[in-house]
């Protein structure tokens, strides 16, 4: 079934992308953070994990909006450096 | 006494004065005293839904500036004894009315009615917060639209804030076959984003349209889904329980196996 999927319809169901939109739109105009305001949260959150996690990528943390089940959520993910005595 | 329920949605043309007058008709064809007011000043339109256009001489704000009283502005409807419309003005701008007047009609119809519908404006300005104002309850109308469902959100916020207990959803204009292949929101996806409970799905549907050219309700028509949609509607709204599927169900066999398909896809 997937694959058939995969083939005729590469794109994503309309439906699916309404969804997301609408989640994304609302949570934001429910949540009133600009932009600028989510830039300024995220240089200085970086600034603050540098100071304790010195393998965060400050230039990779993504800061997002989500709509939860129950709640909505402030989400961040701070990708970490993976040192070579690691492997 | 009766049930003031608004009837309002955050975009325009979403169907709130096609569900006024469909529902207003199917309650009163259960044997239930209503009247529906057209709340939409300057743009009167539920009255030529109804088809009762030709035998308005008085509105509602001749009402409410003591130029008619209530009995000469009520209209009756063309079948239905029990069923009344108090048409909008036409030449007016909605600052014509506040919410107090709006509070001190309702109140003054209550005992004569057992549903008093006011159909609403679109917007959250002026002619929506009138139409609110003497409502114990609120239905709010969508389509299965990204615009539409947000501008719903904000409309669920305002009546919360407004203390009229939560409000109900109606999905209007549902192409179960878009539904079907991916390409419509669903009705419980609808529910699920603006979390408020559903009274009724209401198929996209020609028949509409044919008979508001006639100035009928579809709910006279036994062929007509969406009337039949509405009919269920005026059953939850009275407090019977109809399960929300009844529309799924009357999907053709094809539509079906598209459905089961697309599911499964997913
Ligand atoms: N279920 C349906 N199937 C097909 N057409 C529909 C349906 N519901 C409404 N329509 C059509 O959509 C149009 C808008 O409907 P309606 O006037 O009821 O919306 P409204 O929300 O009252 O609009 P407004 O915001 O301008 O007051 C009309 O032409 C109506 O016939
Ligand atoms: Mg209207």
């Amino acid at each position: 079934m997937s694959f058939f999927n995969n083939l005729f319809n590469k794109r994503e169901r309309s439906a699916q992308v309404a969804k997301e939109r609408l989640l994304t739109v609302l949570v934001h105009d429910r949540v009133k953070l600009t932009p600028e305001k989510l830039e300024e949260l995220k240089a200085e959150l970086s600034a603050v994990v540098a100071r304790y996690v010195p393998e965060a990528e400050p230039a990779e943390i993504e800061v997002t909006l989500l709509r939860g089940e129950s709640a909505d959520m402030l989400k961040a993910d701070i990708p970490l450096r993976r040192s070579r005595h690691d492997e | 006494m009766a049930r003031v329920i608004t009837i309002t949605s955050g975009k325009g043309g979403v169907g709130k004065t096609t569900t006024t007058a469909n529902l207003g008709t199917a309650l009163a064809m259960r044997g239930a005293r209503v009247a529906v007011i057209d709340a939409d000043i300057g743009l009167r339109n539920l009255d030529v839904v109804m088809g009762l256009e030709n035998r308005i001489v008085y509105d509602l704000v001749d009402v409410i500036e003591g130029r008619a009283r209530l009995r000469q502005a009520l209209i009756k409807d063309k079948r239905l004894p029990e069923l009344f419309l108090l048409p909008a003005a036409q030449t007016r701008d909605k600052e014509a009315v506040t919410p107090e007047d709006m509070i001190a009609l309702t109140n003054q119809m209550r005992s004569d009615f057992d549903y008093i519908l006011v159909d609403s404006p679109a917007g959250i300005e002026g002619g929506f917060r009138n139409a609110i104002a003497g409502a114990n309850e609120v239905l709010i109308v969508t389509t299965p639209e990204v615009s539409a469902v947000r501008d719903a959100d904000r409309i669920v916020g305002l009546v919360e804030a407004a203390e009229k207990g939560p409000p109900r959803l109606i999905i209007n204009r549902i192409n179960s076959r878009l539904v079907n292949r991916g390409e419509m929101l669903s009705m419980e996806e609808v529910v699920e984003i603006l979390a408020i409970e559903p009274v009724g799905v209401v198929p996209d549907d020609e028949t509409i349209v044919i008979s508001t050219n006639r100035g009928e309700v579809a709910v006279f028509d036994q062929n007509s889904q969406a009337g039949r949609a509405f009919i269920n509607i005026a059953r939850r709204v009275a407090g019977e329980d109809v399960p929300l599927m009844a529309l799924t169900d009357q999907q053709g066999v094809l539509d079906r196996f598209f459905g089961l398909f697309g599911r499964k896809a997913r």
